[in-house]
């Protein structure tokens, strides 16, 4: 990948998508917001936190909180198995959050082409955190918006 | 070459200088005959200005070169200390640090010139001294550091010995030819000065604006690095005339003086008098450099300076043996702390590698003890970097009686201000912290506290009020109390106030304890003053003081007698970053419970267990504690209980409460990590921490639960 990213100009960077799968269908993450990729490992609940929140885990010495995209979206709960991967999101340089997804499957090139911007519907929750779909090979890809992920909407709800 | 390096030595020195202002001139107040404080503020004035000068604050040097004049005056016992010099005076170092603020904040010290302040001093000293001195209320800072050129011999004019080679003789030509001046200068700085490489940049740097310098004896990197004795010589190609140049030289304070010629007298002198020139050489060793081009002769003369130079830090630091402190750098230390607590985290993986070694029957000869060795190291080595990020208190609360003396006169009441405890000591980033929060608490107390002096002597307690401020340390908490022995809080008068404000409803009130309303007080927007002043009582304030505090992970109570006065009671941790702590488990979870707070731990049949209206408590040697079943508290299903339980009994102040766990697991240092921003703020957990097999385990905040 070394060389592809010495290739490519930023606006490619862009583009350029961590495709994985959650439940039935397939997000892309933006591979901008991606620090790295981990198997499930030990997962600590911490009470009296949002819903969502799966818990805090060891990444290389520090303490990563871990949240459930499915939880979130209002999915079926997790499953956890042998191609569970926790993907470790970073937004600015200091915070780090893990999100956990079914399997990770590909990293995929976008041309500006191949997006569709989708509006938001309030009547479908899940709506919020898509950015746009990406077609990619014949397959649908629904890009998350990633602030949108992390931002912590429910809060108020919550207290 | 840039002050910017000075910045962080003047902010430094410029602090420790206010602060001996300030308790100099609390003494001055009382004692105004004390000869020593008169001499110690005059000293302090005098390097406030000098240094203000180097860095060319120029707004600061002349408020502090005023300063300077009435205690050089009241030195010379020419005048007297009055109250009301010293009030003005006061009002002067509030403005010094008004400039230092700015400073700190955009290297600039402002355009304030606080006009009236020097007007007021120079009226002071212009009627102290009998209306017979000169008006100096704008007097040039540097008028009496700079004397005119002088002709006794001390100063040579060294620009004359500055060689010139050929090149640079045609460009001196060159720029004849185009009607420019060239002049040749020299430049002495005075001996009691600090920062001389400073002083000369800024000597350098006036000059740049008039032209180009050439040939600057010694080197400008020399000159950087204050490798020069006090003088420094140069040539200076501009169309200025000398006048103006030597104006903006003078202008630059510490500057002994300027000596300067054109070129062409120079040339003049130099065909005209060269023999005798020699044999000033010859009969004078000390003005080795001449105009000829004997190298060795140059580099000898560059040598001498050099070494004068070195006897001077030399005694320097022999001096400063009983102050053995180096600065360091905040950053520095919290990146040797982040290494020691990884390094803790590394110790513990081994130790638990060890032992699941042991467990499995693998016995490996000696780990098990060098890891005990290294688990000593790392403790040791983890106290001593705490200790190093230690600061006593006294740097936050020897601000304090200034303060109060301030709102003494302010609001018209008498007190007086006991402290105790300042050696206490803090961990730094707590204590830049807490001097907000306590600032609040002891004007709280001088203005709400205290009762008005006629009240007092009603009331048959002495009139002169008493604040007292008291640092301790508590286990693995320092306690700072600040508590008078003024009116204590009406209870009645805040209950009234918050059914007024619709804070609480009447009935509300009616139920709620003393505890609980006095706990009102912190609510933002509260306040019961009953005249709002500048000095408390517009609602800000409590509920400021409590949350910076928790931020710091401290919290704060209130202890009052109505008519006898209040206790205001801030709990900080000791530490930030490492504790030790006792490893419990509740249900399959690991938690971490600070040491520091725990008392005793116990085994409790399950029939010992009272209730006492409604909650569950425990009889334990003359005490009734409440015990909290963790399993609740976390969001952990309950199973049947046993015969009996594991009760961790923790304290919080003089309050006690068991925590009933399911395991003990044993006490271990920890590294206390956060839980990031992404996940609430959960009070009951405080952070987490990593354990030696790797998994994150929480740390409960006993005292959220007490």
């Amino acid at each position: 990948m070394g060389t592809s990213l010495a290739k490519s100009t930023m606006s490619e960077i862009d583009l350029e998508y961590v495709v994985v799968k959650i439940g039935t269908e397939q997000y892309g993450i933006n591979i901008k917001y991606v620090d790295n990729i981990t198997r499930l490992q030990k997962i600590t609940r911490v009470p009296k936190v949002q819903p969502y929140m799966q818990g805090v885990m060891n990444l290389r010495g520090e303490v990563v909180a871990v949240m459930s995209l499915r939880k979130k979206m209002n999915l079926p709960a997790d499953e956890f198995t042998n191609s569970t991967r926790i993907i470790i999101l970073k937004l600015n340089s200091q915070d780090e959050v893990g999100v956990l997804v079914d399997e990770v499957k590909e990293v995929v090139n976008l041309d500006e082409n191949e997006i569709e911007k989708v509006f938001y519907d309030v009547k479908d929750e899940k709506s919020s955190y898509i950015s746009g779909i990406g077609k990619h090979n014949g397959e649908l890809i629904s890009l998350l918006d990633i602030s949108a992920v992390i931002s912590d909407k429910e809060k108020d709800i919550i207290s | 070459m840039d002050t910017n390096q000075y910045l962080e030595i003047f902010i430094d020195e410029t602090k420790e200088h206010i602060q001996t202002l300030n308790d100099q001139l609390l003494i001055i107040e009382n004692e105004p005959e004390n000869k020593d404080c008169i001499n110690e503020i005059f000293r302090a004035a005098h390097s406030l200005k000098g240094m203000a000068g180097t860095m060319g604050y120029k707004r600061m040097q002349r408020l502090t070169h005023d300063m300077e004049n009435i205690f050089s005056e009241i030195r010379n016992d020419k005048m007297k200390v009055t109250a009301s010099l010293v009030d003005v005076l006061f009002q002067s170092l509030d403005a010094i640090e008004g400039y230092l603020a700015n400073i700190m904040e955009s290297t600039d010290e402002g355009t304030d010139d606080n006009e009236p302040i020097i007007q007021e001093l120079n009226k002071i000293m212009k009627e102290g001294l009998g209306g017979s001195a000169e008006d100096s209320s704008s007097p040039k800072p540097a008028e009496k550091s700079v004397c005119a050129v002088s002709s006794d011999g001390k100063f040579v004019e060294k620009y004359s010995q500055i060689k010139i080679d050929d090149s640079e003789a045609s460009v001196f030509e060159e720029a004849k030819n185009k009607g420019m001046n060239i002049f040749g200068i020299t430049v002495y700085v005075q001996e009691t000065c600090i920062l001389k490489a400073a002083r000369a940049f800024l000597v350098f740097k006036a000059l740049e604006e008039f032209g180009e310098i050439m040939n600057s004896t010694p080197s400008p990197q020399d000159i950087e690095d204050e490798k020069f004795n006090y003088d420094f010589s140069l040539f200076l190609i501009t169309t200025e005339s000398l006048d103006k140049i030597m104006e903006s030289i003078k202008s630059v304070s510490e500057i002994e003086t300027a000596l300067a010629e054109s070129y062409d007298e120079i040339l003049a002198k130099k065909q005209t008098e060269p023999k005798e020139e020699k044999t000033i050489k010859e009969e004078t060793q000390e003005t080795t450099v001449s105009k000829t081009n004997d190298t060795a002769a140059v580099k000898a003369a560059e040598n001498k300076p050099t070494a004068v130079q070195n006897n001077k830090p030399a005694a320097k630091s022999a001096a400063k043996v009983g102050n053995r402190t180096v600065r360091v750098d905040i950053e520095k230390l919290d990146s040797l702390m982040n290494q020691v607590s990884e390094l803790i985290i590394a110790k513990n993986s081994l130790v638990s590698i060890s032992q699941t070694a042991n467990e499995s029957g693998v016995a490996i000869n000696g780990l098990h003890d060098q890891i005990e060795y290294l688990e000593r190291i790392t403790t040791n080595l983890h106290e001593s970097v705490m200790k190093v990020r230690m600061v006593p208190i006294e740097s936050v609360v020897n601000k304090f009686p200034r303060m109060i003396r301030d709102l003494q006169k302010k609001l018209g009441k008498e007190m007086n201000l006991y402290m105790t405890g300042e050696d206490t000591e803090l961990d730094r980033s707590v204590i830049d912290e807490i001097g907000d929060p306590l600032m609040h608490l002891l004007r709280n107390s001088a203005d709400h506290g205290l009762e008005a002096n006629d009240v007092r002597a009603q009331r048959g307690k002495p009139e002169a009020g008493s604040i007292y401020l008291d640092a301790y340390q508590d286990g693995n908490n320092v306690v700072i109390e600040v508590r008078d022995d003024g009116n204590g809080i009406d209870v009645d008068a805040v209950k009234n106030k918050a059914i007024e404000r619709g804070t609480i409803t009447p009935e509300q009130g009616a139920t709620m304890s003393d505890k609980d309303i006095i706990d009102l007080l912190f609510l933002p927007s509260f306040s019961t003053a009953k005249k709002i002043s500048d000095v408390s009582g517009r609602g800000v304030g409590l509920d400021v003081v409590k949350s910076k505090i928790e931020a710091l992970g401290g919290d704060v109570e209130v202890k009052s007698t109505l008519g006898e006065g209040s206790r205001w009671i801030v709990r900080l941790p000791l530490t930030l970053a490492i504790i030790q702590a006792l490893m419990v488990e509740v249900g399959t979870e690991k938690y971490a419970i600070s040491l520091g707070s725990i008392v005793t731990i116990e085994d409790i049949p399950i029939e010992d267990i009272k209730h006492v209206e409604s909650r569950e408590v425990i009889h334990l040697r003359g005490l009734v504690i409440p015990i909290i079943r963790m399993k609740q508290v976390l969001d952990i299903e309950e199973n049947e209980d046993d015969e009996s339980m594991v009760v961790v009994i923790v304290k919080k102040g003089d309050k006690q409460v068991g925590l009933v766990v399911d395991n003990l697991i044993g006490q271990q240092e920890i590294v206390i990590k956060s839980l990031g921003k992404y996940i609430t703020n959960n009070k009951i957990i405080s952070g987490a921490t990593i354990l030696g097999d790797g998994e994150v385990a929480l740390i409960v905040d006993v005292n959220t639960l007490i």
